[in-house]
């Protein structure tokens, strides 16, 4: 379904993608794994042709740099966030793109519903929450119901409830037998929808792996939420970075991650710095392995 | 087909109008001329209507009337009616059929003898109109002239005097011709003439002490010249967009007391064009209460004009007021007189004490305009908004601002009435119509596309489908 | 896999490149409805296009002349002046603003081509920049009405005509800029440098050009032409006067020179303008990355 060549992509000397190739398979669902910077997203948009790069891209062999628009017309695109025009309302938004993908306002109603934003078509976009908002991307992913599904860090920046909510629609996807291809550093996600992970590094392709082999069990990794006494969570969380941890702040407490036999070291490296920890959580999740923060 | 259908249409009116007027066929001009003979001197004929070809000489005093249905046509050869005896009345003909060459000078009505009228006539497609050559105190009245259709150098005259004086001109209307043109003709009275279309509507050599009145002069190259003429007045005369190389409403050249009052000089190229106007020791111009507005130009006197009083006009929205034909200053005019001076539409004083005058001296001093001056050229720059900022510049920082061309120490707060009787208006329906065209236009423009769609209901369509 | 994986190409929908170009047209007009700028525009040009009718017939004192000719001199100022500033400004917001915003990339992600985008864009704003000198143009004309009388309508219609041609000139140019531009704010700050330029700073240079170096006419003339805004400008006054001949010595040379052409070759340059930076925008629209 998709093929990708020797594809590079450089900005000025840094390469953001080196030399990367691959395939997929009708119906496979793949991740793209690695940090801020190790060229998920570049990727991503070499993929939709937005992005002129070297090597080629066959998307349902359509030729990407070629033809572009055809390509395009087989991936529903879901991007980090949804960006559109704030004032715009959901029915003027998802009206607007039923038009360049030529499907109809019954349709948009149809997949209002389905993903879970029926009765707010009247809304603004600037009213609904994140994850209403990557549910409304969704929706218009598969207004045409293409082949594939693009995915950029679909869930980065959402709350734990708005990530199952748009996990829970990827599934039936999945089950519909899409091919979805989806960047995410959030290994929880990965396992529940991937069958195939590529590890990306410094624009290079490390790893072409399963989910089940890279986190086999050895070195786990659990996440933590920890509540302070009375220091600024702020101020907490660049010294346990500056420690070397990974830190998760998002407005629900401060998530460290630590490894499944070190659980006690960030309490040790607040205490060095007067930070009195009140209380902790171990938090029911995915194991996360290192990676940068 | 449908070229076919115009080709017989077209047919059928030649046969029509050629049948119409051909029939009875054009009799020789001789049969006026045998009627003429038998007529004892001083009669009055009356010739019976129809078309009449070939040349008429009237060589005996009578008075001769064409009752407005005679047609005398030249063949296109040379000049139509020639009148030699003094006191023939000329009148109700339509003369036709000029000769072209200009330097024969052929006219549709040539006079050279004293005393002659000619009256209500139509001439037409004639080289000269009425050329009266020593024809003193004769009358052209209420004639229609139309000259014919040439380029401008090479067409004639369409009345000219010439050694003709105490005569009257008055209520013709001229089209299409080179000038109305008096020359070495004194104590004239031209009044109520209408020029358009023509080279110098009215135009004066050497004919001194002459009073125009009333006359019109539209879209022709100059509206009225003087030149070398003194003691004329002109009042009451209207002129409109005469606009050609030169484009004068009236130009001046080398003319002692002359008065310009109460005209109306209206978007021409140069409103008064005065060129060394008075030209002799001790005479002055008289330039008051005329209307001069929309011109290029409101007033343009060459530099070393001088002694012009001008006060009581109005200068309205000229797009300069006043200005100097080269370089130089207006200085050596006086544009007020016992205390009056002129309206000047761009004057920004004010008037407290409510007297009329304006408290604050106008001063004529504008950056641009003196780089026109200096550089004619650049007023194809003219209406841009370097335009505007250059003169804000001058306004602004005073060490920019050029020396006045001229002052006038009490400027008017209120522009002459003026009757101006040939004015351009219309009905303003053909405006409203665009007023609201225009706003259906935009708001359609933006209603059509501007409504946001709404979905339809879920329920609508689980309904349809479940039937 | 399932029927939709192998689901063949033809049947999948992609728009055809006039249906793309009139959705982003359309989704640009109903923008630029509920945006602050195009209220702020329109308002503002109606209120100075009824003020300069008002204000250039109070010269007309008592007799009732002036008609549309002086309204025109007063109207062409203000034309020159705010319509290319309009129209700039809005052509430089709008690509670089969605770049700014991150919709750029989310558009171009969809089955359209940057170019449909461009053009949909272009044909959206010069629609609504129309409308709006339509909506300003037609006040104007009310008061004429109503003061005035119906003198010079076709001169009237005719400068409503070219106010939308130029305004449509200087949106190519405004989204020339704009796909240049990463940020919305750098975008404007060109825009208006350059709406200095075309307004007031080449004839400056013009009106020096000509005293310093003794230009010739025709080099004057040329020179001129060559500033869409001056083209616009002897195409407005071509149309009020027959002529160039009110323009001096440089204006009756080219009357005189290219005679019945002129007015048509006045319309070439702003055209010309035109089309070029539209292609160009399109060229370079396709080439830049849209982030």
């Amino acid at each position: 379904m998709i093929t990708v060549m020797n594809v590079s992509k450089r900005f000025g000397r840094v390469a953001a993608v080196d030399d990367i190739s691959f395939e997929i398979q009708p119906g496979q669902a793949l991740a793209l794994w690695g940090s801020n910077g190790a060229g998920k997203t570049t990727l991503i948009r070499c993929l939709l042709g937005v992005l002129r790069f070297d090597g080629s891209i066959h998307v349902n062999d359509a030729n990407v740099r070629k033809r572009g628009k055809l390509a395009r017309s087989h991936i529903g695109y879901v991007p980090q966030e949804l960006s559109f025009h704030e004032d715009t309302r959901v029915a003027g938004a998802l009206s607007f793109f039923a038009g360049l993908r030529r499907s109809d306002l019954r349709r948009c109603t149809q997949l209002l519903d389905q993903v879970g934003l029926g009765g707010q078509d009247r809304k603004r976009l600037r009213d609904l929450s994140g994850g209403m908002k990557q549910r409304l991307a969704l929706a218009v992913a598969m207004l045409s119901d293409p082949p594939v599904i693009v995915l950029d860090e679909p869930t980065s920046n959402l709350d734990s409830e708005g990530r199952s909510e748009v996990v829970r629609a990827l599934k039936v996807l999945k089950d519909e037998g899409k091919t979805i291809l989806f960047a995410s550093h959030r290994a929880d996600e990965v396992m529940a929808l991937a069958a195939r992970v590529l590890v990306l590094d410094a624009g290079r392709l490390k790893r072409d792996t399963t989910p089940a082999e890279m986190w086999s069990g050895a070195d786990q990794v659990r996440t933590m939420r920890l509540c302070l006494a009375d220091a600024s969570e702020a101020a907490a969380a660049q010294i346990l970075r500056d420690a070397g941890h990974a830190v998760n702040l998002n407005g629900r407490g401060l998530c460290v991650n630590v490894a499944q036999d070190q659980k006690a070291s960030p309490f040790r490296d607040l205490a060095r710095a007067q930070i009195v920890v009140r209380d902790f959580e171990l938090l029911e999740d995915y194991p996360q392995p290192e990676q940068g923060s | 087909m449908s070229r076919r259908l115009l080709i017989v249409l077209t047919a059928t009116l030649i046969a029509r109008t050629t049948f119409a007027t051909t029939q009875p066929s054009p009799r020789d001009s001789a049969s006026i001329l045998a009627m003429i003979d038998r007529a004892p001197e001083g009669a009055r004929v009356l010739v019976p209507p129809g078309q009449y070809s070939g040349h008429l000489h009237i060589g005996k005093t009578v008075s001769l009337d064409g009752g407005g249905l005679v047609t005398i046509d030249g063949g296109a050869d040379g000049t139509v009616v020639e009148i030699s005896a003094p006191g023939v009345t000329f009148s109700g003909f339509t003369v036709r059929g000029s000769g072209t060459r200009v330097e024969r000078e052929p006219a549709g009505i040539r006079a050279t003898a004293p005393g002659v009228t000619i009256e209500d006539c139509v001439l037409e497609d004639v080289l000269f109109g009425i050329d009266l050559k020593g024809a003193a105190n004769s009358r052209v009245q209420r004639n229609t002239i139309s000259g014919k259709d040439l380029e401008p150098g090479r067409r004639g005259d369409g009345i000219r005097l010439w050694w003709s004086p105490d005569c009257t001109v008055q209520d013709n209307r001229v089209s299409g011709s080179r000038d109305m043109v008096f020359w070495y003709s004194e104590n004239l009275t031209v009044r109520r003439n209408e020029v358009t279309h023509s080279r110098y509507g009215l135009h004066f050599m050497y004919s001194h002490s002459t009073t125009l009145t009333g006359n019109v002069l539209r879209y022709n190259s100059v509206g009225i010249y003087l030149m070398y003429s003194n003691n004329i007045t002109l009042t009451g005369n209207t002129l409109i967009s005469n606009r050609g190389s030169s484009g004068y409403g009236i130009g001046l050249k080398d003319c002692d007391n002359i008065v310009l009052q109460s005209n109306a000089l209206l978007a021409n190229r140069v409103g008064a064009y005065i060129d060394n106007s008075p030209s002799s020791v001790g005479s002055t111009g008289i330039v008051r209460d005329n209307f001069i507005a929309y011109n290029e130009i409101g007033i343009l006197l060459t530099p070393n004009t001088h002694d012009n009083v001008i006060s009581g006009n109005g200068f309205i929205e000229n797009e300069e007021q006043a200005g100097v034909h080269g370089r130089g200053d207006l200085t050596l005019n006086r544009f007020s007189h016992q205390g009056r001076g002129n309206y000047w539409s761009d004057y920004a004083g004010f008037d407290q004490d409510a007297d009329g005058i304006g408290d604050l001296e106008y001063r004529a001093a504008s950056l641009f305009e003196s780089l026109l001056a200096r550089e004619p050229s650049l007023r194809l720059l003219v209406h841009s908004p370097a335009q505007q900022a250059i003169e804000f510049t001058a306004r602004a920082l005073p060490e920019m601002r050029p020396d006045p061309k001229f002052i006038d120490p009490s400027p008017l707060m209120k522009p002459p009435s003026v009757e101006v009787t040939a004015l351009l208006s219309s009905s303003p329906r053909g405006m409203a119509l665009s007023a609201a065209g225009l706003l259906l236009a935009g708001a359609g423009a933006l209603s059509l596309f501007g409504r946001s769609p709404r979905l339809p209901h879920p329920a609508a369509i689980a309904g349809r489908e479940s039937r | 896999m399932s029927a939709i994986a192998t689901k063949p190409a033809e049947i999948l929908r992609s728009p055809s490149f006039a249906q793309a170009t009139l959705a982003f047209a359309r989704r640009e007009l109903r923008d630029a409805l509920v945006s602050r700028w195009f209220l702020l525009y329109t308002i503002g040009f109606a209120f100075l296009a009824v003020a300069t009718s008002f204000m250039s017939l109070a010269g007309s004192g008592s007799l009732g002349f002036a008609g549309f000719g002086r309204t025109a001199a007063g109207l062409l100022n203000l034309v020159m002046l705010v319509v290319p500033l309009m129209a700039m400004t809005a052509g430089a917001t709008s690509v670089a603003g969605e770049r700014e915003r991150g919709t750029l990339i989310y558009l171009l992600a969809q089955p359209i081509s940057p170019r449909e985008l461009l053009l949909g864009k272009f044909l959206g704003l010069a629609v609504a920049l129309s409308a709006s000198v339509c909506i300003g143009f037609g006040l104007s004309a009310a008061v004429l009405a109503w003061r005035a009388g119906g003198t010079g309508v076709a001169s009237f219609l005719m400068l409503v005509a070219l106010t939308c041609v130029l305004a449509t000139v200087m949106l190519s140019v405004g989204l020339l800029i704009s796909v240049c531009t990463r940020k919305a704010g750098v975008a404007i700050g060109v825009a208006v440098f350059t709406w200095l330029g075309f307004v007031f700073l080449s004839d400056l240079g013009l009106m020096a050009g000509t005293i310093v170096f003794k230009l010739r006419v025709q080099e004057l003339f040329t020179l001129a032409m060559i500033n869409p805004l001056q083209a616009f400008k002897m195409s407005v006054v071509t149309q009020l006067n027959a002529s160039l001949d009110v323009l001096g010595p440089a204006g009756a040379y080219a009357s005189r020179q290219f005679g019945a052409a002129l007015p048509w070759m006045l319309l070439g340059v702003l055209l010309a303008w035109g089309a070029v930076c539209l292609s160009l925008a399109a060229v370079i629209i396709s080439r830049r990355s849209p982030a």
